[in-house]
């Protein structure tokens, strides 16, 4: 008859092989993955359930294979034997779920793998000794040791530990190469998530910068000026070319010259006047020295292009644009004042106002400003204040 | 002949569409408008067959113009880009050209009006008819919200007053629009529009079912399934106009 330890080390070959049938699936429910911005849950539900009957078949297939052994090599399945078994599935499911809380709470599982190999070596270590006492424990008050293995504690103790080595030591791998490729993968996700999220994002803003309705009718304008007036169109196609490239490069930079951005807006605003003609007169009071001065790229655009479209286009008698750029104080000083009102009408452009003033202050800090209010009763005033960089 | 005006706050859109119906020697570009109020006055005033409309103007836009219109005439679209607008033409399968003009798109939308107005003569009211009286076969404009609706006199049911408005039962639809009843009833043919009671005028060619009430008064089911009762004073007229 063999004895209990040697018995374990027969069933220790199984014990590779059920291991890696019995696939962990960790839960890491509620765990929120950071990413950027980026908040998702990781898992599903259902994971924690995945687990335990991931913890519970398999201790309980290795108790089983147990049983057959001890049957098939005529060993008589005892009381002993039966009690052995529960204390032996018992501490091997309450040793690493502790295990496994640990690795959790400590968020082991998010470290390289150099730095987690030593700490969840020591774990298995601990994690097999506490293993091994908790069945002595069991063992001497249930009164199940077996008469012939009698060993002095110390040895015994190294047996049992070792014993346990080879069990644990497989499910530690199982429990960490599960989730080190559950991690990876689901990282590629997220970066695949992240990378579309910025292109929708791309799109949106390239869409927000440039209004079709305003493609569309500058192209119904140079349609009809073909045969009114050739040389016009030609321009008026050169000026809508430039809107368009420089719309699509805007958002691989972070700051253009002013110079840049105001021959876009009056390339802008000169096929703006093909549409509106009387209607919309423009006016520019432009300081020289605030030409090199850096701004975020398409900003102006959309003030003026707002101001069009809330101001101008809402007149029946039209009205007018002026753009005023200068120095004031320590800062360079943006003006755009159009005809019209400001109203509840201006709400659903909150967002071009809102994000307009963020991203002053992610380029230029929190003294960087922006507002809009109405002055004279029917002009609508726009400023930013950027400012002056001293150091160049 | 059609005669059509053409409404459009800029200069070179009109020209533009001009010179694309000069390819169409049956419509006749009577007039042009820069507004709404314009627009408005030109159609009572030369009351066109066809109107090509931009719906973002300055002022009031294409379809305040179209709900402020005793009679809508028979009206395409035109705009540069506008989700929205596109959005109620698809719900309601209005007419529209997107500038710039596709002169395709133009020949079928013409073509079709010609289609309906072969089914329905437009112009064939004798002149003598009294403008102010809205005729079975006239359309309204009726906006509510973000929707709009082209919708034939016959077609409509029912209006029931709901404070200073009057809810329009047609097909699914029971729209609000800010008219009084007491204004709609002297609008409308009488032939047609009968009102039933203080609350209500109901299409006469579409009562489904006609049963006697209390008080002498009459019910009649419409053939949406609503239910209208016929003040008793209301019920000697309509016996009269129903037994000639």
């Amino acid at each position: 008859m063999l004895s209990t330890p040697a018995f374990m080390y027969h069933a220790e070959p199984m014990a590779y092989l059920i291991w890696p049938l019995v696939q962990f699936r960790d839960d890491q429910e509620g765990e929120k993955v950071r990413f950027g911005s980026i908040h998702c849950i990781s898992m599903p539900k259902n994971a924690n359930r995945y687990y335990w009957w991931c913890q519970i078949s398999g201790w309980g297939f290795l108790a089983l294979v147990m049983v057959l052994f001890s049957s098939t090599l005529d060993q008589k399945i005892t009381q002993k034997l039966v009690g052995f078994l529960v204390i032996f599935v018992f501490a091997g499911i309450l040793t690493t779920h502790i295990f496994r809380e640990v690795i959790r709470r400590s968020g082991w599982l998010l470290l390289p793998v150099e730095k987690a190999l030593p700490k969840l070596l020591v774990g298995v270590l601990l994690i097999c000794v506490a293993d091994s006492l908790i069945r002595f424990a069991f063992i001497e008050a249930l009164d199940l040791s077996t008469s012939k293995s009698k060993m002095d504690f110390i040895s015994r103790l190294l047996a049992t530990t070792f014993e346990n080595g080879l069990l644990i030591i497989p499910w530690t791998l199982i429990y960490y190469f599960y989730h080190y490729i559950e991690n990876s993968r689901r990282q590629q996700l997220d970066t695949l998530k992240l990378e579309a999220l910025v292109k929708e994002l791309e799109l949106k803003t390239i869409k927000a910068h440039i209004n079709p309705h305003f493609i569309f009718n500058a192209l119904n304008s140079i349609r009809a000026l073909v045969d009114e007036n050739p040389v016009r169109a030609r321009t008026a196609i050169t000026e809508l070319s430039n809107i368009l490239r420089s719309s699509m490069q805007a958002e691989k930079l972070e700051t253009v010259t002013f110079e840049k951005e105001l021959n876009i807006v009056k390339d802008y605003l000169a096929l703006e006047h093909i549409r509106f003609e009387d209607r919309l007169q423009i006016e520019y009071v432009i300081d020289e020295d605030t030409l090199d001065q850096p701004i975020p790229p398409m900003m102006l655009q959309t003030l003026v292009e707002n101001a069009i479209k809330h101001g101008i286009s809402k007149q029946i008698g039209g009205g007018k644009v002026k753009i005023v750029s200068d120095f004031k104080d320590n800062y360079h000083e943006l003006m755009i004042q159009n005809t019209g009102y400001l109203n509840g009408a201006r709400n659903g452009d909150g967002f071009g106002l809102a994000s307009t003033k963020n991203r002053l202050q992610i380029l230029f800090g929190q003294k960087a400003n922006f507002d809009i209010r109405e002055i004279d009763g029917n002009t609508v005033e726009a400023r930013v204040l950027i400012p002056i960089d001293m150091s160049k | 002949m059609i005669r059509a005006i053409i409404i459009d706050d800029e200069r070179l859109a009109r020209n533009e569409l001009k010179k694309l119906l000069m390819d169409f020697p049956e419509i006749e570009v009577i007039a042009e408008a820069t507004n709404a109020a314009e627009g408005v006055e030109k159609i009572d005033s030369l009351n066109p067959d066809l109107i090509f409309l931009d719906i973002q103007m300055p002022g009031k836009t294409g379809f305040d113009m179209l709900s402020e219109l005793e009679r809508a005439p028979n009206v395409i679209f035109t705009t540069a880009y506008d989700e929205y607008a596109l959005k109620a033409f698809e719900v309601n399968a209005l007419d529209y050209l997107l500038k710039p003009v596709e002169p395709k798109r133009l020949a079928d939308a013409l073509q079709k009006l010609q289609l309906e107005e072969d089914k329905e003569p437009i112009s064939d009211h004798p002149i003598s008819v009294n403008r102010s009286i809205l005729g079975e076969h006239d359309q309204v404009f009726v906006k509510d919200g973000e929707r709009c609706w082209f919708v034939k006199l016959s077609d409509i049911r029912l209006f029931e007053s709901v404070g200073n408005y009057a809810k329009v039962y047609f097909g699914a639809n029971k729209p609000l629009i800010l008219k009084s009843l007491n204004a709609l009833e002297e609008r409308l043919d009488e032939k047609v529009f009968f009102r039933a009671n203080r609350k209500h005028i109901v299409n006469l060619r579409l009562i489904e079912k006609i049963e006697p009430y209390f008080n002498g008064g009459l019910l009649l089911e419409m053939k949406g399934g609503e239910k209208i009762e016929v003040s008793r004073r209301q019920t000697v007229k309509f016996k009269e106009m129903m037994s000639l």
